[in-house]
């Protein structure tokens, strides 16, 4: 096991209460981090500390035809 | 081909206002109408199996009920008794609501969808609900609990999801038009793969209040129809600000159907077929070509539209969509309630994907919206692109549950390639009817607009079909 697949095992029992086998907990350890990285890059390159969740549905209004 | 051109001398083959017009008028009652559309399910629900429950007299009953009010002079608005079914998973207080699952099999709604109150309010009749994929979570069409989904225009192939029952029954004529929902594309794939007019509107166009949850953030509801006017009626009468929906806006609601007639003269449409995105295959690219073709024959300037990398764009909505579903879902997962596998896995990353992540997804949203409207609407009122970029597959080939190998599941994710930016950017998105592929199954194209244009895309669609006659093609 792999220190993010172990990292997984631990997240599962002590943080979220569910039990998943070794090879399942490997699966979702690299979906993570894929979608992880890609959020934090994408984050990294765009988002300001004034961004908000709430700034879509203003932008929605705004921009409306 | 498996398709026959027909007049429309049978009452079901009618278009959704057509037949509304004329129960309106007298010249068709409720009953009659609904009569049509219980003899078509009798038919076709064997071949199908779009239909979840059928509720046969109770919606003979309420036909009456449409043509004694219309005897009186009275008639609701421009739906009055008009038959539908819809995707099982708005809730009808009292009534069962399945949402596709097993978990939910016996599950009594505690409240109606507000899209519901509002059809019933305009006098549609409800002849049942639809098979749909377990929770809204599948682009196929596939159900392991209530049976597969089977496409009306050739019964091995898939009907797209997850608003798979609402696209073959609109499609086979069982019904005028039918609710879908859409997270990643639910309602535009089935459109497509059927042969069908599906809208997603701007989010917070259409109340989800009532509807069962896949992704809040991601969520819409919508129309199936056969005809962009019939969408167009149906989408006017369920759009509008909700309070029970925070997330409504409370734009007016435009008349959508008087506003298709201004033709397209002097708009500009961008087209793309995105092969950076997602692999299109040559037949699906040709038609939508061979659209932009007839559009810019009836007037529009048809451009090159170049749509934004949407990598990080898939990613984040992945992470929406897991998060939100993991914690909708946690006391199912938790007790191992019987989920199909794939649904299942399809949820598991959201248990731990750190907040953070979820919260940036959801700040990265209005940066992905400008970089949209910046970059692919810029000069442009509507892009044009595929709704599905390869042939429609069959049940087979795309059976992850039996054959959940590397092939089946890149295809089964490629489905959605075209469809989920859409969701996350929250813009409106038409799928209409452009041909057929050399399988004899349908192709659909995707119009996408600026936020709340919802009727400059009906204006394109209809004036595309006005010089077309894809939609009029009925399953044999």
């Amino acid at each position: 096991m792999d220190d993010k697949t172990r990292l997984a095992a631990e997240i599962a029992r002590q943080l979220q209460g569910l039990a998943y086998d070794d090879k399942r907990l490997a699966e979702i350890a690299a979906e993570v981090e894929v979608l992880n990285d890609a959020v934090r890059k994408a984050a990294a390159a765009r988002l300001t500390f004034d961004d908000e969740p709430a700034a879509f549905a203003s932008l929605m209004e705004r921009e409306a035809k | 081909m498996n398709h026959s051109d027909t007049t429309p001398s049978d009452l079901a083959l009618r278009d959704l206002s057509d037949v509304a017009d004329a129960i309106g008028n007298g010249r068709v009652s409720s009953v009659q109408a609904t009569e049509a559309c219980l003899a078509r399910i009798e038919a076709w629900q064997p071949r199908t199996n779009a239909f979840l429950r059928l509720h046969k007299e109770k919606a003979l009953q309420r036909a009456h009920a449409m043509d004694k009010e219309l005897a009186r002079g009275e008639r609701r608005g421009p739906l009055h008794g008009v038959p539908m079914a819809h995707k099982d998973m708005y809730y009808r207080k009292g009534e069962l609501s399945t949402g596709g699952s097993e978990i939910r099999r016996n599950w009594t709604a505690p409240v109606t969808a507000t899209v519901l109150q509002k059809l019933d309010q305009a006098g549609v009749v409800e002849l049942g609900f639809l098979n749909m994929a377990e929770f809204a979570a599948g682009p196929t069409g596939h159900n392991v609990h209530h049976g597969h989904c089977r496409n009306p225009w050739d019964g091995r192939r898939v009907t797209g999801g997850s608003s798979s029952g609402s696209g073959a029954s609109v499609a086979a004529r069982m019904v005028y038009g039918a609710l879908g929902s859409d997270t990643g594309g639910s309602i535009r794939l089935p459109a497509a793969a059927c042969g069908v007019v599906g809208m997603k509107a701007t989010y917070g166009r259409v109340s989800r209040a009532g509807a069962l949850a896949r992704s809040w953030s991601l969520d819409h509801v919508g129309p199936l129809t056969r005809t962009v006017r019939d969408n167009a009626r149906m989408l006017g009468v369920i759009a509008g600000h909700d309070p029970d929906d925070s997330t409504t806006s409370e734009k007016a609601v435009p008349d959508y159907e008087a506003l298709l007639f201004g033709g397209i003269g002097r708009l500009r449409i961008g087209l793309s077929i995105p092969e950076a995105l997602v692999p299109v295959d040559a037949q699906i690219g040709a038609a939508v070509q061979a659209a932009a073709d007839t559009l810019g024959k009836l007037g529009a300037a048809i451009t090159p539209a170049k749509l934004p990398d949407f990598t990080a764009l898939y990613r984040s909505a992945e992470v929406m969509v897991k998060c939100e579903a993991a914690a909708m879902h946690r006391p199912w997962m938790e007790s191992n309630a019987p989920y199909a596998n794939q649904v299942r896995t399809r949820m598991e990353a959201g248990f731990f994907i750190p907040a953070t992540q979820y919260i940036d997804a959801l700040r990265l949203r209005a940066h992905f919206v400008r970089e949209f409207l910046e970059l692919a609407m810029e000069g442009v009122d509507a892009v044009l692109l595929p709704a599905i970029p390869f042939p429609i597959p069959t049940i087979a080939e795309t059976d992850v549950e039996q054959s959940g190998g590397p092939a089946t599941l890149s295809m089964v994710a490629r489905f959605t390639g075209l469809t989920r930016p859409f969701n996350t950017l929250g813009v409106p998105a038409l799928s209409v009817p452009c041909g057929f592929d050399s399988n004899g199954a349908p192709i659909g194209l995707q119009l996408v607009g600026k936020p709340f244009d919802e009727a400059l895309l009906y204006r394109i669609g209809h004036a595309y079909q006005g010089a077309t006659d894809h939609h009029r093609k009925v399953p044999a």
